[in-house]
């Protein structure tokens, strides 16, 4: 490649180029390292020393407090992973089934059909918040299980978006000779179609399974008290409850972030390419 | 089978298949929308009964200094936002594509903020920003209150946006860029083109419709920002980072004025169904480049 033997040619420009890069890959990962450190020190090490020293002693105090404390993250935690699975089953299940329809069944109104769901990305959080809140309110589903989840339970757009895309590069082959074995839309949809759709069906867990446990303004409308808030809202009330007490607040962010990155380091490949294709909000 | 009991049965399937999604749509997203039209005519305050006032949120709304400074701030963190991302991410790709090695990992790490809770980031930097044991202060030996001066609060808030969005940006430019045919860039060498040429005038019009895609996209989650803002600052000091979802927000659940939340979220959705538009029908009429030769 010419552009490696430039490199080589030019080594001050790969030193001034790497600088550049590697000051930026420190800001980056900064902010995760240093409050990371805070979360494992002692308040009074914290009170003492400048905020970037390492822990000395190293104390897990801060996360346990938090998690076992009158905060109940670990409530928190158990919540949020509840509601995350059950909306990666449902709303790819019933996402599934609609991008299939779109995707390889001919019905009348189908492309205009398809037309309002996507229309529908165009709608943005903060306002179907309020009427959603009132409409859970009614339901008598504030602060419940059913108010978190049922608003997303049946399929996103964007899902059904990227699976019928995917769904269309299926050939219609395999497809007809299932059906000439005599399998009905179920069969074909179970053994062929989700079989063959692994890659996007992989993304979307992830992508499912990660803004769920991001998710903020709806967990903070529709809660209140510790029954059943997730990791990000008491995280918020964590930071307004202990003000300036850095030490278990950044515990709090810790454990919220934690998971996130693990599954980063794991499937980073993954993850890296789901954001290239789908933007990953 | 005939084909009209065959088109039948398809009807059946199909509908069949799109009912739970359909009645989902249907009730929590379509049905939210016409309820937000109806309560932007409504005085509701959750306590006693709903009243029709007309036009009256409208004219309260409108003509809302409040609300012109939510509009104007966000138009503002759009504008420092967005061109600060684009060109460092522009930067960035570029010197990821050059084939140097730890390209991925770098790569990589930039992409990580992205993913993360925006409100577990914002609390992060909330401490970061701190003027008493904060890591900012203590890196430059000051004790600036960032969040809480007017002047420096809303850079601040930019700041932490623009850190978690150039990884994203970032990634689709390196695609772009990876995108160009060699034999482009080897024609534009044998011409002359020295390196600043070659990214002025070969590879950023080669972009256009990378550009335009990061732009429009970051456009409209900008647009939407709320959980950084909640985390930051609250939308202080004096409002200078009231961003318009973080007003629309404490407008319907902190002060309860739900008519006239429904009559900003009216404009906030009005504002972005624009964008939208006006992005389909530019797409219609754009020009491209055929890299297939």
């Amino acid at each position: 490649m010419t552009s490696v033997s430039n490199a080589v040619r030019r080594p001050l420009r790969a030193i001034a180029i790497y600088a550049v890069l590697l000051l930026a890959a420190v800001v980056t990962l900064g902010p995760f390292l240093l409050s990371a450190m805070t979360a494992f020190k002692t308040p009074e090490q914290f009170a003492q020393q400048s905020s970037l020293a390492p822990p000395n002693p190293w104390t897990l105090g801060n996360l346990a407090n938090i998690l076992t404390g009158p905060a109940d993250f670990g409530r928190a935690i158990g919540v949020t992973v509840l509601v995350a699975v059950f909306l990666v089953v449902f709303q790819l299940l019933f996402s599934i089934l609609a991008a299939y329809a779109f995707a390889r069944v001919e019905f009348p109104g189908r492309d205009a059909l398809f037309w309002v769901y996507l229309s529908t990305l165009m709608v943005p959080a903060v306002v179907i918040v309020i009427p959603l809140y009132l409409m859970m309110t009614q339901l008598g589903l504030r602060n419940t299980f059913w108010g978190l989840v049922l608003p997303f339970a049946f399929g996103s757009p964007y899902a059904i978006f990227l699976l019928r895309e995917y769904f269309r590069g299926i050939p219609q082959d395999l497809i007809d000779a299932a059906r000439l074995d005599g399998a009905n839309t179920l069969d074909i949809l179970v053994e062929v179609v989700v079989p063959l759709s692994r890659p996007i069906i992989a993304t979307l867990v992830l992508i499912t399974a990660v803004s769920q446990w991001n998710n903020f303004m709806w967990p903070l409308v529709i809660t209140s008290g510790n029954n059943w808030r997730t990791v990000t809202v008491a995280t918020a009330s964590l930071q307004s409850q202990f003000n300036g007490n850095w030490t278990l607040v950044m515990a709090a962010t810790t454990l919220a972030l934690v998971p996130l990155v693990a599954l980063f380091l794991v499937f980073q490949k993954q993850i890296v390419q789901s954001v290239a294709i789908t933007g990953f909000k | 089978m005939t084909a009209r009991a065959h088109r039948r049965r398809n009807a059946l399937t199909g509908y069949a298949l799109l009912a739970p999604s359909l009645f989902g749509l249907t009730c929590f997203l379509l049905f939210p929308v016409l309820v937000v039209l109806w309560l932007s005519f409504q005085q509701w305050d959750l306590i006693s009964p709903a009243r029709f006032v007309g036009l009256a949120n409208y004219v309260s709304v409108l003509s809302d200094p409040i609300f012109g400074n939510s509009l104007l701030v966000t138009l503002v963190f759009v504008l420092i936002v967005i061109p600060i991302q684009t060109g460092l991410g522009l930067l960035a790709a570029s010197l990821l594509t050059r084939g140097l090695p730890g390209s991925t990992i770098l790569r990589t790490i930039y992409v990580l903020p992205w993913i993360c809770a925006p409100l577990a980031l914002g609390v992060v930097w909330n401490w970061i920003f701190a003027p008493t044991g904060g890591a900012l202060n203590a890196i430059l030996g000051t004790r600036i209150e960032w969040l809480t001066d007017p002047n420096l609060a809303l850079p601040a808030v930019c700041a932490v946006v623009i850190w978690t969005n150039v990884g994203y940006v970032t990634l689709f430019f390196m695609a772009g860029l990876l995108n160009i045919p060699a034999h482009i860039l080897e024609a534009a060498k044998l011409d002359g083109a020295g390196a600043v040429a070659m990214f002025w005038r070969i590879k950023l019009p080669l972009l256009r419709p990378t550009m335009f895609f990061v732009l429009v996209t970051s456009l409209i989650s900008t647009f939407q920002i709320f959980d950084q803002v909640y985390a930051l600052t609250g939308g202080g000091p004096d409002h200078r980072t009231d961003l318009v979802a973080s007003h629309i927000y404490s407008e319907a659940f902190q002060l309860f004025d739900l008519g006239r939340a429904a009559v900003m979220a009216v404009v906030l959705l009005v504002i972005l169904v624009a964008v939208t538009v006006a992005q389909q029908l530019y797409f219609r009429r754009r020009t491209t480049y055929d890299l297939s030769v």
